[in-house]
């Protein structure tokens, strides 16, 4: 709480300084005096932990990105851990659940949405045999490309990126009733 | 994933009631976590103690008549009378940092090293019994022989309950909420003769292969499926829920029996069961459970060729009929949607009221849900209105990374006064972190001036401060990561594809809400509402990563894919290709989905066993 050099300064700017000085000082001693009480009490959070998996992760990035030691033959798989191979679409064949015709597996979905009459081009063409639905949505890459992100149901699993800590927010995950 | 239940103790005998301390992978220095009541009061220096034994805890109840707080939730001081200015008896000085009264004789001298310390003088000079004083700024009680603030339970206890006494708290009966638990050691269970004969007469034993974790085979892509393939993938390894299957809790040819039978009778009246999507698969009652119970037979047979779950897709289509489109799929709606059918059909069954926050009415939210709580405090007079929301995951937005977690803390312990700018400059490149989502949902936030609410003490509309804590801990947390982001000013939605790290194990404890009310009321010892510290005390607060979803590509065309810990080895699960995969390539991966489970499992005494 020592203030230097209050000779060059008028009488006016010592008292203001000196309060100033105060003020820090007892502003320093309140956070002093948290941290001594959370150091004490044993609440302090594990920041060695946390430390260490930051520093484990950005390893593991740098590694990853590291062409040369790539731990994964970029997605083309050879065998999968049981030594087998797969085709790009699934080849099994089953019967549908809802019409009992036989069906491969890769197409069921396509097909199930037709045969349950759901989906928005199955309204339309509700009357075609499932065989031609197959052959509609066939496609020849096992990628799935869809998109997580439907316009028309539930606005829920979006985040509005103004208003991000609103109680509706917070309810996303909830389950609606009791 | 050390779990340390072994499937065959899963049988229906008489248990005793168990505690697993399942050990943690690497023992940490487990500093900070009172389990079981431990107290985080460090042994009294010798002063103090000798200060209670001579004067017990009366000295400390009577400050509360002196302990002034600024609301809401500010420091709390020591003025004899509120416009008292405290002098340090020996030199006069009133603007001294540190000025501490005996608790004594009421003896008011100044600290301030370097200076020669009259406080000290002053315990020396009165010798013995005028060590303790307290610090008149922030009711701290400072020894003056050993030169440090001492803590202590009862001093504690009068500041908070003055601090509280200012405001009505809306109340929760904690009475009834406490239950004793019960500790008895755990013990494996191994089947004696006659229950060997038993299990083998009634079983067909599975072949079992040493070198490969169990339950791992692939999923069929139907076609645009790996939403649901990466959620199936993480729930089959979920380790509470993989052992209530596999230990027949849900059995489906029971289970159809049964409702068949209720059928006839008609005292399962499908109230929206099949919702007219056709024939409800051959005369087969909807029950996702079931389903799951199908799946879990399935993918524990043994077998090596994908599995293709498309009885479950039918199921789920006919459950969520508005979510039945083959193309447009989220993995969270999924998760959130099944979890919702397995609660549901189980709900209608049973015909018994459940109160979902307890998670004991069904399976699925017996892992998954959790209670959050949400304070909304007026920033006038300090009132606080308290809710529980029970919730089955966390969604979290993805947020820049907020500088070092040692700022965060400091952020946290300030928050009394509003919060603080997050704004800092990022470090460590600008990485957002799993540990920054939690502490910015935990954090107190200000509502804005057009958001005020209606404050029940000061009848009128005031502005106020919302905090978000987590009051009770699922067994499972999910996170979910909001990485599609949708602007209604735009009108278009995109995906965010920014790296998010996520720890490998997570300590929950700082966003319970024994955690957040503690360092509101300035970190005091204290039992806070009673059930609050009861219930942080009786869950392990300790997680640890079991399952990753991941997404890839972009909002229209992406991939979902699971990495899986099993054994303490990385599976990647992609549709019907299963492969080993390097930690590092977990750690760098984008999460869209993260699944921890808690290392510890406590069971509680009394607990009734799950009818099925």
């Amino acid at each position: 709480m020592s203030v230097s050099n209050e000779d060059n300064l008028s009488p006016h700017m010592q008292l203001s300084s000196h309060f100033f000085g105060d003020l820090l000082d007892s502003i320093i001693v309140d956070v002093a005096s948290e941290c001594h009480r959370i150091a004490r009490l044993g609440l302090d959070r594990n920041l060695e932990e946390e430390e260490e998996e930051l520093r484990l992760s950005a390893q593991a990035r740098v590694t990853v990105a590291d062409p040369s030691n790539s731990g994964e033959t970029n997605g083309k798989y050879v065998v999968d851990i049981f030594g087998q191979t797969h085709p790009s679409v699934a080849n099994e064949v089953f019967d549908c659940m809802n019409c009992g015709r036989p069906i491969v597996a890769g197409r069921f979905a396509p097909h199930l949405e037709k045969c349950m009459g759901k989906g928005r081009k199955a309204r339309v063409k509700a009357t075609r045999s499932s065989t031609a639905a197959q052959n509609r949505y066939s496609r020849g890459s096992p990628v799935s490309p869809y998109s997580p992100y439907t316009n028309s149901t539930s606005t829920n699993r979006l985040s509005n990126g103004t208003y991000s800590h609103t109680v509706e927010e917070y309810s996303n995950g909830t389950c609606e009733e009791p | 994933m050390s779990f340390k239940i072994q499937l065959p103790c899963y049988q229906p005998l008489p248990l005793p009631q168990i505690s697993v301390h399942s050990p943690p992978c690497h023992q940490k220095a487990n500093h900070h976590h009172h389990i079981n009541g431990h107290d985080p009061i460090p042994p009294p220096c010798p002063h103090l103690a000798d200060f209670r034994s001579r004067n017990g805890t009366k000295p400390f109840h009577l400050f509360q008549n002196c302990l002034r707080i600024k609301p809401p939730h500010g420091r709390a001081s020591i003025r004899r009378d509120p416009s008292e200015v405290p002098r340090c008896g020996a030199c006069g000085v009133s603007s001294a940092p540190r000025i501490y009264a005996c608790v004594t004789c009421a003896a008011i001298s100044c600290h301030a090293p370097p200076e020669p310390s009259h406080a000290a003088a002053h315990a020396a000079a009165m010798a013995p019994g005028h060590e303790i004083s307290v610090d008149v700024d922030r009711a701290e009680l400072f020894c003056c022989a050993c030169r440090d603030y001492v803590y202590d339970r009862d001093f504690d206890a009068a500041v908070v309950l003055s601090s509280k006494a200012n405001y009505i708290h809306s109340n929760v009966n904690s009475d009834n909420l406490r239950k004793k638990r019960r500790i008895v050691e755990y013990r494996p269970w191994l089947p004696d003769i006659h229950e060997r004969v038993l299990v083998n007469n009634n079983s067909s034993v599975l072949s079992f292969v040493e070198d490969r974790p169990w339950g791992l085979r692939g999923l069929n892509n139907l076609g645009n499926t790996c939403f649901m393939n990466s959620v199936l993938q993480a729930l089959l390894h979920t380790p509470p829920l993989r052992n209530y299957f596999l230990s027949d809790k849900h059995n489906r040819y029971y289970c159809q029996q049964q409702k068949k039978s209720g059928n006839d009778n008609g005292v399962v009246g499908g109230k929206r069961s099949n919702g007219g999507d056709g024939n409800g698969g051959k005369g087969l009652r909807l029950c996702l459970a079931c389903d799951m119970d199908a799946m879990f037979s399935a993918v524990f047979s043994g077998e090596l060729v994908p599995y293709s779950p498309a009885k479950f897709l039918y199921s789920w289509w006919q459950h969520a009929a508005n979510l039945a489109s083959y193309e447009q799929q989220d993995a969270h709606e999924f998760f959130i949607s099944m979890l919702d059918g397995i609660h549901e059909k189980v709900e209608k069954d049973r015909h018994k009221p459940h109160s979902l926050g307890h998670g004991d009415c069904c399976i699925a939210h017996r892992v998954f849900s959790g209670i959050l709580r949400s304070d909304v405090m007026c920033t006038a007079c300090g009132f606080t209105s308290t809710t529980y929301d029970p919730c089955v995951d966390i969604s979290l937005d993805l947020e820049p990374y907020q500088g070092s977690s040692a700022k965060s803390v400091s952020l946290k312990t300030h928050s009394c006064n509003g919060e603080a700018d997050c704004k800092n400059s990022s470090q460590n490149g600008g990485i957002s972190t799993l540990i920054g989502c939690l502490d910015r949902f935990t954090r107190p936030e200000r509502l804005g001036s057009d958001q005020k609410f209606f404050c029940q003490q000061c009848q009128v509309r005031q502005e106020s401060l919302k905090q978000m804590s987590i009051r009770k801990l699922p067994l499972v947390s999910c996170f979910h990561i909001k990485r599609f982001e949708h602007s209604s000013i735009r009108k278009m939605s995109r995906k965010v594809d920014r790296y998010l790290q996520f720890p490998f194990s997570l300590d929950m404890a700082p966003y319970l809400s024994s955690s957040i009310l503690r360092s509101r009321f300035g970190n005091r010892v204290f039992p806070f509402d009673g059930d609050e510290t009861d219930a942080s005390n009786e869950m392990s607060s300790e997680f640890e990563l079991f399952a990753v979803v991941t997404h890839t590509g972009k909002l229209d065309a992406g991939h979902y894919v699971t990495y899986l810990r099993l054994s303490n080895q990385w599976y990647k699960c992609d549709d019907s290709w299963i492969t080993r995969v390097n930690e590092n390539i977990v750690r760098s991966a984008q999460g869209y989905m993260m699944f921890y489970v808690q290392k510890m499992l406590y069971y509680k005494a009394g607990e009734k066993q799950v009818a099925q």
